[in-house]
Formats: C-alpha cells, structure tokens, sequence
C-alpha cells in the first residue's frame, strides 16, 4: 500500500469518527440533561484522536467538559495528523528539515501576531457596534498605501514613525467621519435591520475606497523602504553558532531561523501598541467607557457615558489599527489597491476562531491562524499550489470553527450592540 | 395609475425583444454585447436580492455559484467527448455503439496545448472519424445543477449562522472556490482560462435567416429568455406561500418557527433556487463569451452586484434587475474622459468610485433604493382612496 494512500486513509477515518462523534455525543448530553455547548467539539475530537474508543469512553462516562478534556482531545488529534503526514511522507521538508520546521513556526507566530492585531481592530468595531466591518481590508490597504505616499512621494526623508503615525492619524479620520455620516441611523431604530444595514454601508465604504486609491494611484505596485536597520550583532562573540546574529535587513537566531527585519519591527510594534490599547482599555476613563458600552449599552448610558461617541470611538480606533498593521507591513510586501482582500479574510477567521466580540480570542486566534498558514505553506509538496491555497487554510478554520464552536475560543454568548437580534 | 408599471414592463420588455432586430448602429455588436452582459448582471442581482433582500440571508457568495455552474460546463465540454472509435490512448468507454472519451488534463504549458491524447489520436485518424463535442445545452443544465447542489449543501451548512456569520462564511466560501480555481492549473488551466464553445457552436437558423456563432442576436435572446424566465419565477415564488414564509423568515425566524414555518426548510429551498439561477447565468455566459478565467470570481464582480441589487431596490427582485440594466449601461457610457479646468478627468478609473459613493448615498437616503419606490408609488396609487370609499361604504350599509 502506498504511503499518500495511508495518509488518506487515516484523515478520511479520523474525519468519519469525528462527524460521527460530534452528533452522537450532542444527542448523549442532551438526553441526559448535561450542558451541551462543547458537546459537538469534544466529540468530533475525540472521534478524529481515538476514533470508537474515545468516543465509546465519553458515551459511557460523560464526564464534564472541562478546559482541560477539550484541549487535551484537540491536541491530540492534531498530533495524530501530524504524525499521519510524517508517516506519510518522510521526505518532505516540514518532517525531515529542523531548522525548517523552526523557522517556519518562527514566523508563524510573529505573522500571527501581526494578523491578531489586525483583527483585534475588527473584535472591538464588532464587540461596541455590533457590525462587522467589510472595509477592514480597505483601512489596511490605505494604511500602507499613505506610509508609502508620505515617505517616497509626499515629504520624502521625513521620520518614517511620523508617516506611520501620520496614517494612522488619517485613517482613524476616515474612520470616525464615516461613522458620522453612514452609521448613526443604526442606532436609533430607525432602520429595519441594523446589522444588514452595517454590512452594507461597510461594504459600500470599502468599494469606494478601493477604487479611490485605484483611481489616484492606478494598479502598479508599490513597496516602501525600510524603516531601520538592524545594528551588526554578533552574541555572545565567542560561541559556535552564534545565539543571535543581525545585519541590515535581517536577524538570526542560532543561525537557523531567520527573521526579515520588516516583519520584526512590524511585530515588536504590534506588540507594543497593543500593550498601550490594554492600557488604554483598562485604565483610563474612556476604556472603561468602551467596555462598558460594550458590555451593556443601556447600563452604561445610565452611568454617564454617550454610546454614539463611544460607536464613534470604536469605529476609528479599529480602522485605526487595521492602518497601522499596512502600515507596518508595507515595508515587508508589495502595496497594491487590491492587497487588502486576503488580510481582511484572515482577520474575519482569526474573529470567528476567537470568537466574535472577544480581545484575548482575537490574538490568540491570530497566532493560531498565523501557525497553520505556516504549517500549510510549509508543508504543502507542491510550492506553488500551497501559495495559491493561503486563502483557503485560514477558511478550513473557519468552517470547523463554526461547525464546531460557533462561540470561538473564548466567545461570548451574548454581546450587546445590534446583534443576537 | 396602479396598471402603470405592468405596462411599463410590458413595454419595457417589448423594447428588449425588438431592440436587436430594430437597432442599425456601427456600433451593433458592442451595444449588445453590452447588453447580453447587462442581462447576466441582472439575473445575478435579482436573484440575490431573492436571497439578500427577501429572505433576508445576506450572502457575499453568489459569485462563486455563479462560477460553479461556469466552471462546470467548461469542464464538462473541454474534458468530455464521444468518438465512432477507440481511441486507445485515453480513458474511455463504450457508450451506446460510440465511445465515451475522457481528455487528460494538459496544464497550461503552451508547447504541450496540442498534446492530449484526444488530440493525438484525431492527428492519427485525419478526418476519417466522426469526434463529437458534448451539447452545450446539457453542460448548462449541468452547472445549473451544480449550482443549485452547491447551493444546497451551503445552505445547510449556513443554517444556523445569522447575518454577520453568514456574510463572512459566504465569501469566505467564494475564496476558496476561486483559490481552488486557481491552485489547480493541471484541470482548470489556472488564471489561463479555460475556452468553451460557443452558445451555437454550428449556427442556428431561425424563420429563414442563419445566424453565424459569432453573432450576437442568439446570445442576446438566450440571456433575454433566462432573464425573464428567472423573473417569471422569482416571481410566482414571491406571490405564492413560500415568499409569504421566506418574509417571515427574514423578519423574524423565532416568531415564524412559533407560527408553524419549517424555517430550516425553507432557508434552504431559497438557498438552492437563488444559486441555481446564479449558476445557470453564469454557465451561458460563459458559453457566450467563450472563455472563463478565476478573475470572475473576483470580489469587484460582487460588489457590482450587491450595489446594483441596492441602487435598484434590494426588496424588489424586478427593480435590482432594472438597476443592474441600467448601472451595466451607465458603467458603459461612463467609459470617457473629459477636461474640468485643465484636469482632464479619466472617469474610466473614476467611474467605480462614483458607483461606490451612490451605493452609500443611497444606503443612507434612499433605503428601498432608487427604483423600488417609483413602481411602489404608482402601486399604492389611489389605495387611499378606495380604503376611503370601501369604509364610506361600510358606513352607508350598516
């Protein structure tokens, strides 16, 4: 028998037990009056690691779901796939390659963390609006596409922070000034059905802006500069291989795993920057004020806070964020008026994976997505294909999540705004 | 007053059914390619509006349907054949005293376009075997079908997803179907495109007159006829009990399950029949234009049709299809530039940013859109006075 046939073989029956698993174990909660939310994940889980065996052992017991079955369950049969493909194909680059394999996780979690960031602008337009924005795309396009006209066009030589600030400071306009002007009918009950209506005039937003930038700049391709070097870093001076080495453009660390400075900086930024939205959501006035509309809108008009200046708030600061990522990442790959569709995919996964509404859930499920675009990139035979499915991985995510755990990783089942309507 | 948009339609209709045979432009072919494109435009965004703004299911992925049941007769007429004989070189099977070929996918690779062993064994036969290409009709009923399944099992994988949840499973959907479109190069020849025959690949002949397969009017009346028939069931859909519940749906699912509609059903059913008419649309088209690329899939195609459903009239399927007529036409004429004060203003490039203003323009103001309300308020002509008179009668008799 042939390996690939193996391989196969052991996903079809991983994916039959799991269907199965899935189904019987709701139907068992359910019967016996047990809380079935994570019924459906477990199951398929268990199903896929164990197949009748794990199934048969929950059937039989019914243990309470808790955190740790459910990542237990989950971890292993992630195992089992992986080891299926190892098995499977011994050759390839992702099984037999170390240094690959590190590299490539490497950059999937600092890639993940840029896309986290991005889509934490989404979560929290999401978790106080209650509308999903399909311009988040567009605000990361314009983000790039600004830090490229201030640095090379506009002031060339200037501060390339005060271009990625000054964009931010753009966008966060834009932002603010669209939800004046096409989102306030929303909230008064004026309008039949909000959340369609949302979707709509995103939609319109990000096709006006799409064009506009295609209209001023026309479809050639664009790349800013980098913004700093690296110093030369050779530590410690004396051992072999050295732990980190960094020039110009690039850093390695024990000379394996090599990191291009664009998307450091673009990480370390992130990080950073979200490390101030924490703060500014925790610990001053109008983070709170944020939350608490975002927990309970009429509550928190009680308590002195103006929700429509909060909408407002929300909306711009998360185009914000989507503007710094482009502006960030511009350095890193070539700007196009079109380059914000596949991102702004990846942050609506990396949402529903986080579950919608939810900040930790929007990072952690950033860095998930970042991963298994990196383990399908990586591992994938056929180059060319496996960049052309990059859309696809994050959407098999997104299938099972839904499927699974509508609610996400750490979703809420109940937000205010306008949805659960 | 109320007869005012039936005749309007009629009249409307009478006018695209003579228009071909009436017009003697230079510009002939151009304006009923135009128009042909229009019509797919237009069948595109009343059925959504069927899916979107009847019952309420917003999906961003029509466009891929529609690409589902183009890619599907494309597949089925490049890849399949019947030959009088053997080949010996490809798969194949005796099929009714012929044999049933199945062509082996060659990639893109222009030296190899030649090399299949279809191709090969035709070089060895010369002319001496009869090699007959699948009916275009039945690879249309099959993408309409492949379509419509599609359709179906999304729906049933949507049924428990609301309105954010749903938009973003939908194109996320349609990404994967033109990212597989385009990963695999080997069958679906990648962003080369893959080539169909012609609508009438041999020509056809009506009362006398033959038409040539590069002529336009077949095409035109094939679109027409789809558009009218898709039109002609939407809306008997609309009048019967299944718009009634599909409104109900949209409304209120909670309250319509209470009051005894099968809302799982019939989020489905609609699902499937909005799909299928997107799938047929795009399997003549693509037999019209002759050739498909992924870039039809692309989220622009979506954005038309979602701001022509919305410029028409996103809860009136007979007024999106009108916006998308008249917004294909306007993309059209909007192919100029002009001088204002020494600019000169390309509006080849401009032209989609204005369509995106008005589409906001019109979500804010004009909720039921621009076309809607017009044939709305020759409706609701002269209601109120019969509600006036019908009491004064009321009145009178009691």
């Amino acid at each position: 028998m042939e390996t690939p046939a193996i391989f196969w073989g052991v996903i079809l029956w991983m994916i039959a037990w799991g269907v199965l698993g899935s189904i019987l174990l709701r139907r068992r909660y359910f019967a016996r009056d047990l809380d079935t939310t994570n019924a459906n994940f477990v199951g398929a889980m268990a199903g896929a690691a164990l197949g009748p065996v794990g199934i048969g052992a929950l059937w039989a017991k019914t243990p309470e779901l808790t955190g740790r079955i459910i990542v237990a369950f989950a971890l292993l049969a992630v195992v089992l796939i992986a080891g299926a493909f190892a098995f499977a194909d011994p050759k390839n680059n992702c099984v037999s390659n170390g240094s690959f394999v590190a590299s490539q996780i490497t950059n999937g979690l600092i890639i993940g963390i840029i896309y986290g960031f991005m889509a934490l602008g989404l979560t929290l337009i999401f978790s106080i609006l209650g509308v999903v924005s399909f311009a988040h795309g567009e605000f990361y396009m314009i983000g790039g596409m600004l830090v490229y006209y201030i640095t090379a066009v506009w002031l060339p030589g200037i501060n390339p922070l005060l271009a990625v600030m000054g964009a931010c400071a753009i966008a966060f306009l834009i932002g603010a000034l669209f939800e004046r002007l096409m989102l306030t009918p929303m909230y008064t009950g004026k309008i039949d059905r909000p959340v369609e209506y949302g979707i709509l005039a995103t939609f319109g937003l990000a096709f006006t802006l799409q064009y506009f930038v295609q209209a001023i700049h026309g479809a050639s391709p664009v790349k800013a500069e980098r913004f700093i070097d690296f110093p030369r870093i050779r530590w410690p001076e004396d051992s072999d291989p050295l732990w980190i080495r960094a020039s110009r453009g690039n850093l390695e660390l024990f000379e394996t795993i090599s990191i291009s400075n664009p998307r450091f900086v673009a990480a370390v930024t992130c990080i950073l920057v979200l490390l101030a939205l924490l703060y500014l959501l925790h610990r001053t006035w109008t983070g709170k004020a944020l939350r608490a509309v975002s927990q309970d809108r009429d509550a928190a008009a009680i308590a002195g806070i103006d929700p429509h200046r909060m909408n407002m708030l929300a909306f711009a600061l998360g185009g914000m964020i989507a503007a710094l990522a482009g502006a960030l990442l511009v350095q890193a790959f070539s700007w196009l008026p079109q380059v914000g569709a596949i991102p702004a995919m990846r942050s609506f996964v990396i949402v529903v994976l986080g579950g919608l509404g939810s900040l930790p859930g929007a990072f952690v499920g950033g860095i998930l997505v970042g991963l298994v675009e990196a383990a399908g990139t990586g591992c994938i035979p056929d180059a060319q294909k496996a960049a052309s499915y990059i859309p696809a991985y994050g959407m098999i995510v997104l299938t099972l999540t839904l499927l699974l755990r509508p609610t996400g990783l750490f979703g809420r089942r109940f937000a205010s705004g306008a949805h659960g309507q | 007053m109320k007869r005012i948009p039936d005749i309007a339609g009629v009249l409307l209709l009478a006018f695209f059914a003579a228009f071909p045979l009436v017009y003697t432009g230079a510009n002939y072919d151009y304006v009923m390619h135009v128009l042909i494109t229009a019509f797919f435009y237009a069948i595109l965004a009343s059925s959504w509006s069927m899916l979107a703004g009847y019952a309420g299911q917003f999906s961003f992925g029509h466009m891929a349907f529609m690409g589902i049941g183009a890619y599907t007769t494309a597949l089925f007429c490049h890849y399949f054949y019947i030959t009088a004989e053997p080949t010996g070189l490809c798969t194949e099977f005796a099929f009714f005293g012929n044999w049933f070929v199945i062509v082996n996918p060659i990639g893109v690779t222009s030296t190899t376009l030649t090399q299949d062993c279809l191709r090969q064994a035709m070089a060895g036969w010369g002319d001496s075997v009869s090699v007959t290409p699948m009916p275009v009709l039945l690879g249309i009923v099959l993408g309409t079908i492949a379509g419509g399944v599609a359709g179906l099992l999304v729906g049933l994988l949507v049924l428990r997803l609301r309105a954010a949840y749903l938009a973003l499973f939908t194109l996320g959907f349609s990404e994967i179907v033109k990212a597989t479109i385009s990963a695999e190069i080997d069958i679906t020849r990648g962003q080369a495109g893959l080539e169909l025959p012609a609508l009438f690949e041999n020509g056809v002949t009506v009362l006398g007159r033959t038409f040539d397969k590069t002529d336009k009017i077949p095409p035109y009346y094939a679109m027409l006829f789809l558009l009218v028939a898709c039109l002609a069931i939407l809306a008997w859909l609309a009048r019967s009990r299944f718009g009634l519940f599909v409104r109900a749906l949209r409304e209120d699912p909670d309250a319509a399950a209470a009051l005894g509609v099968n809302t799982t059903r019939y989020k489905v059913y609609v699902f499937t029949i909005t799909t299928a008419m997107a799938a047929a649309a795009g399997a003549v088209q693509a037999h019209y234009v002759q050739i498909i690329t992924p870039n039809m899939l692309f989220l622009l195609q979506m954005s038309l049709v979602v701001a022509m459903a919305v410029i028409g009239g996103i809860e009136n399927f007979v007024a999106a299809a009108l916006g998308a007529i008249f917004l294909q036409i306007m993309l059209e004429v909007l192919r100029t530039s002009f001088t204002i004060g020494g600019v000169e203003i390309d509006m080849t490039t401009w032209r989609l940013v204005f369509f995106g203003i008005l589409l906001m323009v019109v979500l804010r103001f004009f909720r039921n859109g621009l076309i809607a309300p017009v044939i709305a308020r020759f409706r609701r002509a002269g209601v109120a006075e019969e509600t006036v008179a019908k009491r004064r009668a009321g009145e009178a008799r009691s």
